[in-house]
């Protein structure tokens, strides 16, 4: 049976924390600043040469970095360990700086305090991605980043915690759900030490004795209270509650990929799963997302772009992708979990409320979305990987020397397939183990119903990344 | 105390939203990169449409007056529109006066934008660019 970490000994598991070398690294108080340094001077370079440099996406840094190498080492991190790089994020480094001067006594609106508006702000940034092309405007790219430093500084400078990152950050929420499939997680290490703990200073802080008021460390800013935080949704491993436990009791610790996904307690910060609309749907935008991404690098985007255009007499390519990202963000998710959610209450026998049983099962996709975004952002980290060798040549002023770009794209799609299945496989255990734990007349049939929902988008992932890649900006009337 | 916090954090953001206009302007202001000679470039692609594999770019170069300009020394590098390959290089053939032929080989659908070194006789060398969109699969 597939279940989640907590065991009555964690001190078991790996823990990265106590590593030679990067444990003692990660354990220093400004090892945050110490990662987020070099990651601030490439973006610095990136905004400038993306707007002062070549035009030529492949020549430019802010395009090169972003979109390949970016993107591609993020998932891997994510895959291979946690959100590592939340804990690098250059913008929280110019928002702690900001912070020394600004001291905001606001709050986030408590209607907002949930993952509506990010998620629109997710969607948002996969629209512009198509409508503006991004991936070929090292221009645009240039002031994307610009925004998002400055939507850091502007959030944070007005709004307490870690609003930014918790309400906002559409990067942020991407880590979030796909982070609930990485091994690594900051965690106690004895829940009993924690049992034992007066102070809680791993959520309210460390105050200097003398002067109470004077924050000399802080604690969690997303209000994720260690001995009642499960899993890795909107944990930035920021590793504040590390420096600020007086017993040393929390850790970066491994644990079963995914199996959070498949418990439904009451999370710090998070409240239970299953009563989470916005996560649920934030989920599925993850995961219908990535289909659709993949699917504007592929040939049959253009042939529908096309058709659309011609049915409905627009020629216009806003209306035209806003309809197509319906038709992938809302028509085919409400389509496939309505149907799926109607079957299991109807076939496997659960008295629960048709929305109710949409909301727990949505999760089951996180795995398999995660594994699609893998594969495609993989694919192109992979396949061009040494090409940050000549940019950056060209970008300092030397010869660039252009060799082998990467990986032979047909090696690098046996690990696309791999990837896709690993999040197949995730999604079919969490289904299950989600299923078995329910107390439902016909658990089996549940799991078929949800196997398949991730079957179908599994089928229509492979389709994709079997189709020849185009790289082009949308042309409607072309091809 | 809250108005003191929040002006600061609104001064604040004043500044950085003025950083990024000062960028824009500066970007805006920034004098052209070269005084380039009046010359004309004119590209024909076939087959139409191009499709990934083998096609045949020809280029015509001319002066302000339509002339053809003749013994001009030509190279092609062509990138996709999407970071992460890498370009190819063709050379080019003057094969009548004023025109110049190359033979490139694309590797993948989409849209590739080539730039054109142009080593002028007697004159410093000028690149141009041109674009091939919406090649199709092979």
């Amino acid at each position: 049976m597939f279940q989640p970490h907590r065991n009555s000994n964690p001190r078991n598991s790996f823990d990265l924390l106590r590593v030679p070398l990067v444990g003692t690294l990660l354990r220093q108080k400004h090892a945050r600043t110490l990662l987020q340094i070099p990651l601030f001077l490439i973006s610095i370079a990136m905004i400038l040469h993306g707007l002062f440099g070549p035009q030529l996406a492949p020549q430019n840094l802010a395009t090169t970095y972003t979109w390949l190498h970016f993107r591609g080492a993020l998932v891997f991190v994510l895959l291979l360990a946690g959100n590592f790089f939340c804990l690098a994020c250059p913008f929280m480094l110019v928002r702690n700086l900001a912070r020394k001067f600004f001291h905001p006594v606001r709050n986030w609106p408590r209607r907002l305090r949930n993952k509506w508006f990010s998620l629109g702000l997710f969607v948002t940034m996969l629209f512009l991605y198509e409508w503006l092309d991004l991936w070929a405007s090292p221009w645009w790219t240039a002031w994307l980043i610009v925004a998002y430093f400055a939507g850091a500084l502007l959030i944070d400078s007005v709004f307490k915690h870690a609003t930014f990152c918790k309400f906002v950050c559409p990067i942020g929420q991407f880590n979030f759900v796909a982070a609930t499939a990485s091994p690594l997680e900051v965690a106690v290490r004895d829940t009993a030490v924690c049992a034992g703990c007066s102070t809680k200073d791993c959520i309210r802080g460390v105050r200097e004795p003398a002067t109470p008021l004077v924050s000399i460390q802080r604690g969690c800013e997303l209000a994720l209270f260690q001995p009642r935080k499960v899993g890795n949704v909107d944990c930035t491993f920021c590793l504040d509650c590390v420096q600020a436990c007086p017993h040393d009791n929390v850790g970066i610790i491994s644990r079963v990929p995914a199996a959070e996904l498949t418990i439904d307690p009451m999370r710090s910060g998070l409240g239970i799963f299953s009563r989470r609309k916005d996560l649920a749907a934030l989920v599925i935008v993850f995961t219908f997302g990535a289909l659709l991404n993949a699917f504007g690098m592929v040939s049959p985007v253009y042939a529908l772009e096309n058709w659309v255009a011609r049915v409905s007499g627009v020629e216009r390519e806003f209306p035209v992708l806003a309809f197509i990202f319906g038709l992938f963000l809302v028509a085919e998710p409400l389509l496939l979990i309505g149907v799926a959610a109607w079957l299991t209450r109807i076939w496997g026998g659960t008295r629960k409320p048709m929305v109710a049983v949409a909301v727990r099962y949505s999760y089951v996709l996180a795995p398999l979305g995660f594994g699609i975004w893998l594969a495609h952002y993989g694919f192109h980290f992979l396949t061009g990987l040494y090409t940050i060798v000549p940019v950056t040549q060209a970008a300092l002023g030397g010869q660039p020397h252009w060799g082998t770009p990467g990986l032979a794209p047909n090696v690098v799609q046996i690990f696309e397939f791999g990837f896709v299945f690993l999040g197949l496989l995730g999604s079919l255990l969490v289904s299950y183990s989600i299923a078995f734990a329910e107390k439902v007349d016909r658990p089996s049939r549940i799991f078929a119903v949800w196997a398949i929902v991730a079957l179908i988008i599994t089928a229509g992932a492979l389709l994709l990344m079997s189709q020849p890649m185009e790289m082009r900006a949308v042309t409607l009337g072309v091809g | 105390m809250q108005l003191c916090a929040e002006a600061r954090a609104v001064a604040g953001s004043s500044c950085l939203i003025a950083l990024c206009l000062c960028l824009l302007v500066v970007q805006g202001c920034r004098p052209a990169r070269e005084t380039l000679p009046a010359l004309k470039l004119t590209h024909e692609v076939s087959p139409q449409p191009p499709r990934v594999g083998h096609v045949r770019v020809t280029l015509k170069l001319t002066d302000s007056s339509g002339k053809p300009i003749t013994r001009a020394g030509l190279s092609i590098e062509g990138y996709m529109s999407h970071p992460g390959m890498k370009p190819i290089a063709a050379s080019v053939a003057e094969s009548e006066p004023g025109s110049y032929v190359s033979e490139i080989d694309l590797a993948m659908a989409g849209d590739w934008v080539f730039i054109v070194h142009i080593q002028l006789p007697g004159q410093v060398s000028v690149d141009r660019q041109f674009e091939i969109k919406g090649v199709l699969p092979a």
